[in-house]
This record gives C-alpha cells, structure tokens and sequence, in this order.
C-alpha cells in the first residue's frame, strides 16, 4: 500500500499541480499543529527546571535560563504532595482492577445471545448514557452509601462505563464462536471459557480500556474536591487542583481585606508556591502517563474500531 | 456471529424452554452481571429516581423520600431569579462551541492526515496530537495560566517581539473567555477525534479511489466525493450522540477557567449545581436545575435522533 501511494504520487506530481499544493499546504498545517501543540509543553518544562525567582521575571522560552533542579527537590520533600502520589497510584491500581474485572465479566456474560433478559439489560445500561441522576441526588447517594470522605469514592461511581462496557462486548463477539462452542462441547463452563478462551484473545481491548480508565483515574480531581473532605486522602490532581484556584484567588486583585482569614493564609501560601515549582509538579504528574502512552498508542486505532462499530 | 445465534435459535427452537432449565443453563452468566447490575442500579438508578429531590424540601434527616413535597416551587423560583437567563445563555453558548463549532476540527485533521504518504511523518504527528488528550484538565489550566500569564506567559512575550503591549491577563477578561475555551478544547480534543474518523476512513474500499483516478478526480475530489460520504455514517453518529451536549458545558474545565474576571461568561448552570449544590447545600434548588439540563440532553439526542433516522438512516437505535 505504502509503495503503491508512492508511485501514484509520482504520477500525479506530473499531472495535477493543484493536488501537489495541497499536499504542500497539508503538510505545513499539520506542522503548525504539532508545533502549537508541542511547543507550550516545551516551555513548561523549561520552566520547572528554571530557578523560580529568575523565571518571574519573564524570558523563559524552550530553554532553562538558570538551571536548577531546586523545584523537583522541593516537591519531593512536600510530603502532602507524595502522600498525594500515593494515594493517586493507589486509586489507578485498584480502579482499573476492579473496572476491568467488572466489565469483562458482564461484557461476556452480555455477549451471549440466548441470555433471557440480556436485552432490557442492554437497553437499562444503556440508557444511563441519556439520562441520569443530576450531580445532587448522585452525591446524596455516594453520602448514603458512606462512599464520602472514603478511598472507595474513587473507585466505585466509576466502576463500569457503558462505552467501554459495549467495546468488551463487541471485541468478544468478534472472537470466532466456533472457538467457545467446542469448548462447550468439551464440557467447559463459562468462566472456564472466559479464562481460558476469550481473555487470552482479548489483550487488546483490554491494553485500551486498562489504559483509557488507568487515565481517567490518574487525572481525576473532581472526586477528591467535593466528595473528599479530608486533605490526606487527595489525589495528585486535586492538590494540583486547589494550588490553581489559590493562584487565581491570589492574582485576582481581590483587596485583602474583603478577604477571609483563610484566604488571606491562601494568599500567602501561594506567594511561596512559585510558578515553577508548580510546573515541576505538573511534570512529575505527567511523566507516568507518557511513559505507559507509546506502550499502548499502536492499540489506539483498534480501539476506536471496535467503539465505532456500536456507538 | 451467526453460528452462534444459530445455535440459540437451534437450542430455543421445538418447545420454549422453561425457566429452570435456562436458569441451570445460565446461572454462571448472571452470577457474572451480578456486580454490574448492582453497580447500575446503585449509582445509576438511585439517583436517577432521586431526581424527585427537585419537587421537594431536603431535609437530611429525613432523606429524600421523606422529605415533603414543594411541587414546582425551585423551578418557579429558578425561572423568576436574576441569574436565570444569563446561566441558560451561558451555557447554550458553550455547549454550542462543544458540540458544534468544534465538531468539524477533528475531521478535518484526519482527512488531512489520511492525505499524507509519508508513515513516518504520519506516526510521529499522530504521536504529537494525541498527546493532550492523556493531559488532565487541571494540568492544561495550570499550563494555561503560565502560558498565558501577563508579561511573562510566552504568548504576551510573543507579542511584545511584535511590538505589542503584552501586558493582558487573557484568563482574567472576559472577552477572552469563549476563545480560550474553544482552542483549549481543540488543543486538547482534536487528535484523539480524529482517530475515529481515521479508523471510519481506512474502511471505505479503495477501488472507488482508484475508479476516481481513472475519471481524472483531483485530491479534493476525491475528499469530496467519496471520503466524506464514505464516512458519513459514523460522522452523523458522532454528530448525534454530541448534540446531547448542547445544553451542558461540562464542569470540569469550566470550574477550573472560571476567574472573577470572566465569572459574567463562565458561570453556567452546571458550576452553578455545584456551587450551590455542593457547595451551598440548597440540595432541593440545585436537583431541580439539574433536572431541567438532564431532560434538554435527552430531549435533543432523542428529537436529533428521529429527525437523522426520517433524513438519513442514521441512527443511534
């Protein structure tokens, strides 16, 4: 495919100007694009490894001006930001665990056609997509269900997802059924089946939604926010998260003294968390993510496949 | 696929079995959705009947089904409030620039990149605009508010190589505020979007292209004529299931922009739940606000819906 595109490249570059300037002009734009888009994350991390106090004064562009690796030490020896890390790998681990293990067992058991009931079962999960319990009722729920200021309010609301649900069902159904049949015919139950059968198939899917939910745990902030009311149990994304709103409380120009004492001590809290420390921690929270991407980017493609083919 | 239905059929044909003998036959299989089932109806459906907290008086004592009942009192009150029209306008507003005006972008990209021949340039741009995606809200506002930051953010010191003043806190003006959101979105959102349009892509048959070159097409008549309508299924499906958005702007992202300076612009009906909700503790007031935005989605995807089937045959269902 790749030599046959070449070779009616060629034909068209004596043929059709038009289509060689498009082609030109397609070039450039998505260079623009990647440069746009590369090009601030550069910067940020110039800046985390840029003595604070010079960094403030402006100039810092794809390069450390005064070259420190002070904002590491000094987030490292944060100890609420560690514990933060902690507390954020715990909730991936153990999020995408349960997730995965959930979703697989109902994406077999949904496959199976001849299940009685599997089809208003598909239609009630998958009308949660449409149509939900508004932010209250849901945080009264997770209060009655003593799921607030628990670890467990990370995990549990975001247990099953119906897409990835509907992706493990269809990636299955994909799995030729002469396969399952004689292992049924040989006496295999289902959860032998499942173990021994599709699961060993279905690495990819499973690579993809490990990896979308992985993500969605990592960079969660809002559960920590509002159904956390204890700073120990915060996830990194939601220190990040209350650093920003102190940041932009503090530079609003707010006068101080319509302020409260506790954001005044914001305020002055702020002042010592410099714009660079900030940025190396927002380094070190992304590194994890980048390092796990290029693993699983060649399963991206395949994933959105099996998404594609039921919404 | 249809060795397998046939079976079934093969197995549930002669007599209807009955339901013991399914049950022997199944059990494994509903022990599997046990967890699912609970985890729906617990979290999903719950709540979802807890929506009739928007026609009564919380009282935490006494629970939402306990609590008394003030009928249409909170949307009443809603409609007749000051905020009420600049919160629905706000949100419209930003739900129309996330689903419609930034709908077009990702497609774009992959009919661009699905134009490009050479793989390595094409691994390695994918590579670079996937990126974002995996970059949580919290980060890119944290980014953004450096980037964009008066005097020293990069973009007032580009400006300022041009001659210009330099000085403008883009996040504390209003003014700024839409288009923040908007290149945000796109900055973030417009890679990943375009692998599924890239994956719809590589499935339309290739012997069309080849009959188009024979007839003389150029590239953008190609595009034209058979990429686009190629894909048209999977675009109107997208379209579809994001039109249901149109009436929410999401907190996530929002909450995080929002600044005193563009508070007029940014503060919408799904802050406000949270705000007064969350944060506010008018549980009854907010549930009823929430209701109103729950019904909109799932009146648009459905109207949306009906209307694509008529048109197009398009259809989520």
């Amino acid at each position: 495919m790749h030599a046959k595109g070449k070779s009616s490249r060629i034909r068209k570059i004596k043929t059709n100007p038009v289509d060689q300037c498009i082609q030109v002009i397609i070039y450039i734009m998505i260079l623009a694009l990647c440069a746009v888009i590369l090009l601030p994350c550069v910067n940020i991390l110039a800046l985390s490894f840029n003595d604070g106090g010079d960094a403030a004064r402006g100039g810092v562009w794809f390069w450390p001006r005064v070259f420190t690796l002070a904002n590491y030490k000094e987030v490292f020896a944060d100890g609420s930001i560690t514990r933060a890390y902690g507390i954020t790998l715990a909730r991936t681990l153990i999020g995408t665990f349960c997730s995965l293990t959930v979703t697989v067992l109902a994406g077999f058991a949904l496959m199976d056609k001849g299940l009685p009931g599997r089809r208003i079962l598909s239609m009630l999960i998958t009308f949660t997509m449409l149509f939900g319990g508004g932010t209250i009722p849901t945080y009264i729920q997770y209060n009655n269900l003593h799921l607030l200021d628990s670890f467990w309010v990370y995990v549990v609301p975001g247990l099953v997802s119906v897409t990835y649900l509907m992706m493990v069902r269809t990636f299955f159904e994909g799995i030729p059924s002469s396969l399952v049949e004689s292992a049924q015919l040989d006496g295999c139950g289902f959860f032998k089946i499942l173990w021994k059968i599709i699961l060993p198939l279905s690495k990819p899917v499973l690579a993809v939604i490990g990896l979308y939910t992985a993500v969605g745990h990592w960079n969660d902030w809002f559960a920590g926010a509002f159904y956390m009311t204890s700073s120990k149990l915060w996830p990194v994304q939601t220190v990040l998260q209350q650093m920003l709103s102190r940041a932009m409380a503090a530079e609003s120009g707010e006068d101080l003294a319509q302020m409260t004492a506790s954001q005044a001590i914001a305020k002055a809290a702020n002042m010592v968390t410099s714009d660079s420390l900030k940025m190396a921690a927002v380094v070190i929270t992304t590194v994890p993510i980048l390092c796990v991407y290029p693993f699983v980017q060649k399963y991206f493609a395949k994933g959105a496949m099996i998404g594609a083919v039921k919404g | 696929m249809k060795t397998a239905s046939g079976k079934k059929a093969r197995m549930s044909s002669g007599k209807k079995k009955s339901w013991k003998v399914l049950l022997r036959h199944y059990w494994p299989l509903y022990i599997m959705l046990i967890p699912c089932v609970v985890y729906y109806a617990v979290i999903c459906y719950v709540p979802m009947a807890g929506n009739v907290l928007a026609f009564k008086d919380y009282s935490f004592r006494k629970g939402i089904w306990g609590s008394d009942w003030v009928g249409l009192k909170y949307f009443k009150t809603f409609f007749h409030s000051y905020d009420c029209w600049r919160l629905i306008r706000n949100t419209f507003a930003i739900g129309f620039i996330k689903t419609i005006l930034e709908f077009p972008f990702a497609l774009i990209l992959a009919l661009m990149l699905n134009e490009i021949r050479n793989m390595k340039f094409k691994k390695i741009s994918q590579t670079i605009t996937y990126l974002p995606h995996f970059l949580s809200t919290v980060i890119v506002v944290t980014m953004l508010q450096r980037v964009l930051a008066p005097n020293i953010g990069i973009l007032n010191q580009i400006i300022k190589i041009f001659g210009g003043e330099g000085s403008t806190y883009y996040l504390m003006e209003s003014n700024y505020f839409y288009r923040i959101l908007f290149l945000m979105d796109i900055w973030r959102g417009i890679g990943w979007g375009s692998i599924i349009y890239l994956s719809a892509i590589s499935g339309v048959d290739p012997e069309l292209y080849e009959a188009a070159e024979l007839d003389g097409c150029g590239k953008l008549k190609k595009m034209w004529h058979i990429t686009i309508p190629g894909i048209q299924g999977t675009v109107g499906l997208l379209f579809i299931m994001g039109i249901g958005g149109i009436f929410s702007s999401g907190y996530d992202q929002i909450w995080l922009l929002r600044t005193p300076g563009n508070m007029a612009l940014a503060d919408t009906l799904d802050t406000y739940v949270v705000r007064i909700g969350l944060q506010g503790g008018q549980f009854g007031y907010a549930s009823a606000i929430g209701l109103i935005q729950g019904i909109v989605g799932l009146v648009m995807v459905v109207v949306c819906n009906t209307i694509s089937k008529k048109m197009t045959e398009v259809s989520l269902w």
